[in-house]
């Protein structure tokens, strides 16, 4: 019995051994700041120059309710617009709220694309809401936000 | 960097609004992750501008952040004028640039 609790024991012993080192290193993963990184808050500020963000129906994003894996995942924004020289959507932001870098593309758009769509991938380093703001040429930013639960982080 | 550019759908008309997917072979390393074996940091390396020109206008130009996935897809609308060419310039941070074309010949 002593010989059974002495090898729990030690075996418990090494398992934290070997943990500690990783818990170390991932902590010390998260203060490694990357060269772009940059916050939700500051993103938005630097897009809409101070101006207020609408959220808007006009504005749809599709994404999956659930990812599985967070490396790739399928994101489509739409935005309702004419798309006439007058009236038309100027530019689409793609925002990941909680990467360490939460801008994944700034879409210029023109009146030449005929509708205001943006499809592409994202990487996303845990569970998070995908944001698209939309530019209009009157000036305006609308937005629409939609959360995505990740199962796997896509970050490393 | 091998590029592609697909039209959907394959057959179309002039004034048709169609879908250009671009796609590239690109590792969009994000700088956050790090080599298992040494330890060191992965340098960045990711597109971060694309330009789509139709017949040399520009339609759309996109600024791209180290987000988008490995050999990232970025998908777009565009309403096809009339026969011509369509140029994609790509341009990662380490200075590489790529030109892709694809004829449009829209049909009837």
């Amino acid at each position: 019995m002593e010989r059974r609790s002495f090898l729990k024991g030690f075996g418990a012993a090494a398992a934290c051994a070997v943990a500690l080192p990783t818990i170390a290193s991932a902590a010390e993963e998260k203060k490694s700041a990357g060269p772009n990184e940059m916050n939700f808050e500051t993103a938005v500020a630097a897009i809409t120059g101070g101006k207020a963000l609408m959220p808007s129906a006009k504005v749809k994003i599709k994404a999956p309710e659930i990812a599985e894996n967070g490396a790739v995942v399928p994101v489509k924004v739409t935005v309702e617009s004419p798309m006439t020289s007058k009236d038309y959507v100027k530019a689409i932001h793609l925002l990941a709220s909680k990467n360490g870098n939460v801008r994944c593309a700034n879409i210029y758009l023109t009146p030449a694309n005929g509708e205001a769509f943006f499809g592409t991938r994202i990487k996303l380093g845990g569970t998070q809401d995908v944001v698209a703001i939309a530019e209009m040429s009157d000036g305006t930013f609308l937005s629409a936000k939609q959360n995505v639960k990740v199962t796997i982080g896509g970050c490393g | 960097m091998k590029t592609l550019i697909k039209i959907k759908p394959k057959t179309y008309t002039a004034g048709e609004i169609v879908k250009v997917d671009f796609m590239a072979m690109h590792p969009m390393e994000t700088g956050m992750r790090k080599n298992k074996d040494t330890g060191a940091l992965i340098p960045a390396e990711y597109i971060d501008e694309v330009k789509f020109m139709f017949n040399d206008q520009l339609i759309t130009k996109m600024v791209i952040w180290e987000s988008l996935s490995v050999n990232p897809l970025m998908s777009i609308s565009f309403k096809v004028p009339g026969a011509g060419t369509l140029k994609v310039i790509a341009k990662d941070n380490k200075g590489q640039s790529v030109e892709t074309t694809k004829a449009i010949t829209p049909k009837g």
